[in-house]
């Protein structure tokens, strides 16, 4: 039984798959990455972004049982998850997840100081935790693309991934249903897409101007994007030898 | 201040009594490059060995389980890193000649990883299994290593070892408490990484080691295997799984002995002709190559920077 209000919920939720899908779209970049401090960094931020999907399902569950967070973060029909087209999208070349790192952990810092002053002790809590680790990974992923963009091919390939990335980039502050409740009784500060211009504006700092042409056909969060049913079940994997084993 | 010695007897005679040897003295040429090959192949090891956990954690089941599984992760990059930095100070090559060598097959790394995971319980039997035998020769060079840079970051690496074969542990031991299938997929993955982690000790040292000469190695290869043998027999047996050996027997004393060991499945990773090797090495070789853009750009930026008071970029590549 969630403690919040089931339409509020919707939104924690949406942050949490959000956050849970993220951490494991970086966990697929450890290990290839262009040199030994970029895995560490991956497998550093990976850790961080699941940390925070298990703070935001816990919330929904008022519970920090493990076996109740994996149970909300896994074992969803596709139709229950309220991620964002963008974080279901499988990127295939470094430039992309390194661009995509970039503007997702931008969105992230702002979406999480909505919550700085929330209602909800945990989310409170949570925004404290996450703030302090968000300016590392934004600032790790400025650090590396701002002496990429100094060469003229790598700035080049990334500005190809930004323009690519920017039609999707925008399903982050998609809106759920429940965010006027939430932002009513202060759970959050303001709907998450109140940041957008400012998003654009940290984005266009790095990446110069950019058409913004988002894809309006998948703004939806309860829509999958192609790309998901394989991650679904690649999370999946262990779990469905045996649903009721402990792994 | 750099130290020399007049001759090859008075450095073994440092050796012999307790004599640690750093980077900018005078070694030998000849310890100067058994060291640093023997770092490199550690080095290496833990480079591949981080690559046979990244197959796994997209697929690791539960959050906490994956940002556990992660952290390990972190850790085996993380003594790779560390050790190509030791390697790279003894001035034979660098960073990326090393790894260049690697994913051009022109170097090793240890036989476990040349066999692929195939399932979880392998990555659960590799965590339990392999990365116990590797600590237990790890911490046998620890114990009276010579070279002080490798013995230092040697202490780090141990420390994070020792968790890793904890939780290695803790997800054996879910596995043996579990479901029949759980059980059966453990026990087929004992039966595939027994005989590559015993091999992993090597065969027994030959009476000339330089190595063991030079305090590198403190313990003979087949002291340790008997010793990692006489605690995973006996532990392997007490959660009810077997072990793949027809030859395994007790002395009477109780002691557990390995049956005649095959050596030719090592000497093909040597030459990594290896059940997985060719797909492994490609794999990484391919996502080095993808991503030389990003080495070049760094470099050359590096290179353009003004030297003195400048905020030159530090990236190593």
């Amino acid at each position: 039984m969630t403690a919040l209000d089931p339409a509020i919920a919707e939104v924690v939720l949406a942050f949490a798959d959000d956050e849970h899908l993220m951490g494991q779209n970086h966990t697929e970049w450890i290990g290839v990455a262009p040199f030994l401090e970029e895995d560490l960094a991956y497998a550093s931020i990976g850790q961080d972004e699941l940390g925070h999907a298990a703070m935001l399902y816990a919330t929904v569950l008022d519970s920090d049982e493990d076996a109740e967070i994996d149970r909300l973060a896994f074992f969803r029909q596709p139709d229950a998850y309220r991620s964002c087209s963008f974080v279901e999208w499988e990127l295939r070349n470094w430039s992309d997840a390194l661009v995509r790192h970039f503007m997702y952990d931008t969105a992230e810092e702002l979406r999480w100081k909505l919550f700085v002053d929330s209602s909800n002790p945990r989310l409170q809590a949570a925004a404290e935790r996450a703030l302090s680790e968000e300016r590392f990974h934004r600032r790790h992923a400025e650090a590396l693309i701002d002496n990429l963009m100094r060469d003229q091919e790598a700035a080049s390939r990334l500005h190809s991934s930004a323009t690519k990335l920017s039609a999707l980039a925008e399903t982050m502050f998609s809106s759920v249903p429940g965010e006027t409740q939430a932002v009513a009784v202060g759970i959050c500060a303001a709907p998450f897409a109140s940041q957008l211009e400012q998003w654009r504006d940290a984005t266009s700092l790095r990446f110069g101007d950019l058409v913004w042409q988002p894809d309006t056909s998948r703004a939806s969060r309860n829509q999958r994007h192609e790309d998901f049913a394989a991650l679904h079940q690649r999370i999946n994997t262990v779990f469905d030898l045996d649903r009721a084993a402990v792994w | 201040m750099a130290r020399a010695w007049e001759s090859i007897q008075d450095f073994e005679s440092f050796l012999d009594n307790g004599g640690i040897v750093e980077r900018t003295d005078a070694m030998p040429d000849e310890f100067r490059n058994a060291v640093f090959r023997f770092i490199e192949l550690h080095a290496n090891s833990e480079q591949m060995g981080g690559l046979t956990e990244r197959d796994w954690i997209p697929r690791t089941p539960g959050l906490r389980h994956k940002m556990a599984v992660l952290a390990k992760t972190q850790d085996e990059f993380g003594h790779a890193h560390l050790l190509y930095m030791i390697a790279a100070d003894m001035g034979i090559k660098t960073r990326r000649q090393m790894l260049e060598d690697l994913f051009a097959g022109r170097s090793r790394f240890h036989n476990v990883f040349h066999y692929r995971v195939e399932t979880w319980t392998d990555q659960v039997a590799v965590a339990f299994l392999v990365d116990s035998a590797a600590l237990a020769s790890q911490q046998a060079v620890f114990k009276n290593c010579s070279y002080g840079p490798y013995r230092r970051i040697l202490k780090r690496i141990i420390a994070e070892e020792g968790f890793h074969m904890r939780l290695g542990e803790d997800r054996m031991m879910k596995l043996a408490a579990g479901t029949e299938t759980q059980r059966a997929m453990f026990q087929a993955s004992i039966d595939r990484w027994w005989w590559p982690s015993l091999q992993l000790f090597g065969p027994d040292s030959k009476p000339n080691d330089l190595l063991l000469r030079w305090h590198i190695k403190s313990e003979r290869n087949e002291v340790l295997r008997a010793r990692w043998v006489q605690k995973f027999v006996p532990l392997l047996h007490s959660y009810g799984f077997t072990i793949p050996d027809d030859g395994l027997h007790q002395d009477d004393d109780g002691r557990w002995h390995a049956g005649p060991i095959d050596w030719e499945p090592l000497k093909k990773t040597f030459a990594n002709v290896g059940p997985d090797s060719e797909r492994r090495i490609s794999d990484a070789a391919a996502h080095w190559h993808e991503t030389t853009w990003v080495r070049t750009a760094l470099e050359s930026r590096a290179d353009t920077q003004p030297a003195a008071g400048s905020t030159k970029s530090n990236v190593s590549v």
